[in-house]
């Protein structure tokens, strides 16, 4: 039965999704409701997965029990299950809280329509995750491109189609930069299953480099691009702030990070650290990740729109990640994967309690913000908490990232990037700090005079709360799930 | 001639190649929108040309198996059924990026992106 569940997982996803149009006639609670239930038993289920990985060690889903040689194949391992957890849990947080915020401009009968394009997009998410196969993972990549792009377009407004138009034309070229890549690596080995051509490329590297370097190139490239990883960053503010709010969360949150797990399963699994190291990989993803971290913070100054601010901000973030993982140490992994989830976590509560504010003022410019701590105490805390975390301020998860990516650095020997680490958070301080100071301790009688009160709906509430709690939760109790990375980067090496 | 010789021996993976630079050319240069989206459709033919061109076998026959060529060599199936997933995907992708057009048509008036871009700032500048 266990063996199961991934396939299960997938089609619960897609189910409901095919589902949600018909009950068009009856009480949209209803289908909300619906919507709910499956999203916790796919959390449940990938609790489930998960735990019994990590007793009993891995194991392969193959479809109509054909062999990998030729058949397509699921590998469910702690890498795969942690991740598939971590999205289920964060979707259900941010799902509750779209429940009730209609007013970006999505419009009431095309919000079950949203519905429908968030199951398509877990569903995919899910199968990138699973996926034991190379055309598999781009058939899936595709289904993720193609919703992502639309969870922005289908608030009508006139900035989204620009900025949906931007991000789909992108998506594409790297679509086809990934899909050429593929071809390259089938053309020398025969295979598409990832184990079976990790071991191909293994003998075959000295033979045919020519092949493996271009290859290597235009999926790094297809997959940064998708990943927003610096120099390829430039889709990502528009899209992630004309969205409607939901959509950023998801987008920033997790939608991002898919694209860079895609990566670490490409240089990890496929190519291998003997090809990884001959090509001096590492010294790309340190330098383009250390640039930006610099770079999009330095945007994210000049903005003054709180959302594009927010996007420029995961650029700097993204940084992070990439340097992380640059390091090809399990140390660098762990520091990587960590903040991943921490990023994740308090991204959705940045642009969550910024989506309330939305909702409540019908503000979005930073000059806006001034005295907003007093009329909205909740949200704005919130807000302070995320604004702390991506500083690094201790007691906050995003503290812990940045401790054990430095300790990651130290370890490496290369105390440079310790330097721009230390640079980048100040620069995130020069960015978040201004809006919480201006929100709360401006000193003006007028606004304390104003009544606390956010007529605010509490299933908004309560999302960006448990939000907040996990920021400091994470922050107090790392080994929660430090434990796990460890075990999960032990499957990469 | 040993050079042309070459380039006639690959010539399906160098037509391949072309037309996915081609395509990608066509992207990044044009401001038109709908010739952005023929220039990815070129693109991707590109890269459907080269990824069925790995699949064949010199002196191969079609992979249909009767009784006559039993033992016979056959090229490779497998890049053309992938290929037909990967049509259905650009046609999708095609299909929502030509449905935005319209929508920014609708709402601008024009499908420029020179002038996109001046709407835009000229709106940006008024807020």
């Amino acid at each position: 039965m266990i063996e199961q569940l991934p396939i299960i997982n997938l089609l619960l996803l897609l189910g409901t999704a095919l589902i949600i149009p018909l009950f068009k006639k009856r009480p949209f609670q209803l289908s909300l409701t619906l919507c709910f239930l499956v999203l916790l038993t796919v959390l449940v289920s990938s609790v489930f997965l998960l735990i019994h990985v990590l007793e009993y060690g891995e194991f392969y889903y193959h479809f109509g029990n054909h062999e990998n040689l030729i058949g397509i194949e699921f590998l469910i391992d702690a890498f795969s299950a942690f991740f598939t957890v971590f999205v289920a849990a964060l979707v259900l947080v941010i799902y509750l809280y779209s429940w009730k915020d209609k007013t970006e401009g999505i419009e009431n009968k095309e919000f079950g329509r949203y519905y429908i394009l968030l199951f398509i997009l877990l569903f995919s998410i899910f199968g990138i995750l699973y996926s034991n196969d190379l055309f598999n993972t781009y058939v899936f990549i595709e289904i993720l491109s193609i919703t992502s792009c639309a969870i922005i377009s289908i608030k009508r407004k006139k900035e989204t189609y620009t900025a949906a138009f931007r991000y789909v034309m992108l998506n594409e070229i790297a679509s086809m930069s990934y899909l050429l890549g593929v071809a390259l690596i089938y053309m020398i080995t025969g295979h598409l299953n990832l184990e079976r051509v990790a071991t191909s490329l293994q003998s075959i590297w000295p033979l045919y480099s020519t092949n493996i370097i271009i290859a290597i190139g235009f999926m790094t490239i297809g997959v940064g691009i998708k990943a927003a990883i610096f120099p390829f960053h430039i889709w990502l503010p528009d899209a992630h702030a004309t969205a409607p709010s939901t959509s950023s969360a998801i987008l920033s949150g997790i939608v991002v990070k898919i694209y860079i797990l895609v990566l670490v399963k490409l240089l990890f699994r496929v190519f291998g650290m003997e090809i990884v190291e001959a090509l001096h990989i590492k010294w790309i993803m340190l330098i383009l990740g250390s640039a930006g971290m610099i770079m999009g913070s330095i945007f994210a100054i000049a903005q003054k729109d709180v959302k594009r601010m927010l996007g420029y901000s995961s650029v700097a973030q993204i940084g992070y990640i990439i340097l992380g993982i640059g390091l090809f140490t399990e140390a660098g992994l762990q520091a990587a994967f960590f903040h991943i989830i921490s990023h994740g976590i308090m991204k959705a509560a940045l642009f969550l309690s910024v989506g309330v504010i939305i909702y409540y003022k019908h503000v979005q410019k930073l000059k806006d913000f001034e005295g907003i701590g007093y009329q909205m105490p909740i949200s704005m805390t919130v807000f302070s908490f995320g604004a702390l975390g991506m500083v690094g301020i201790p007691l906050t998860s995003g503290f812990i990232s940045k401790f054990n990516l430095g300790i990651a650095v130290i370890d490496a020997n290369l105390i440079f990037f310790l330097i721009i680490i230390i640079l980048s958070g100040l620069l995130n301080v020069v960015y978040y700090f201004p809006i919480v100071i201006s929100a709360f301790l401006k000193d003006n009688k007028e606004m304390q005079k104003i009544p606390h009160i956010e007529k605010v709906p509490n299933i908004m509430l309560i999302p960006i709360l448990t939000l907040g709690v996990a920021i400091v939760v994470l922050g107090l109790f790392p080994n929660l799930i430090m434990d796990i990375i460890v075990s999960v980067v032990a499957t990469l090496f | 001639m040993i050079i042309l010789q070459k380039i006639l021996e690959n010539i399906n993976y160098l037509g391949g190649i072309a037309l996915f630079l081609i395509g990608l050319h066509t992207v990044v240069t044009h401001s038109n929108l709908i010739k952005r989206i023929i220039g990815l459709n070129i693109m991707g033919t590109g890269v459907f040309l080269f990824f069925v061109a790995i699949g064949n076998v010199t002196g191969g026959e079609p992979p249909i198996m009767t009784e006559d060529n039993i033992g016979a060599i056959f090229i490779n199936p497998l890049p053309s059924v992938l290929i037909l997933t990967g049509i259905v995907v650009v046609v999708s992708m095609t299909v929502y990026s030509l449905s935005l057009v319209i929508r920014i048509f609708e709402t601008y008036g024009t499908i420029d992106q020179k002038e996109l871009t001046r709407l835009i700032s000229e709106q940006n500048n008024h807020d």
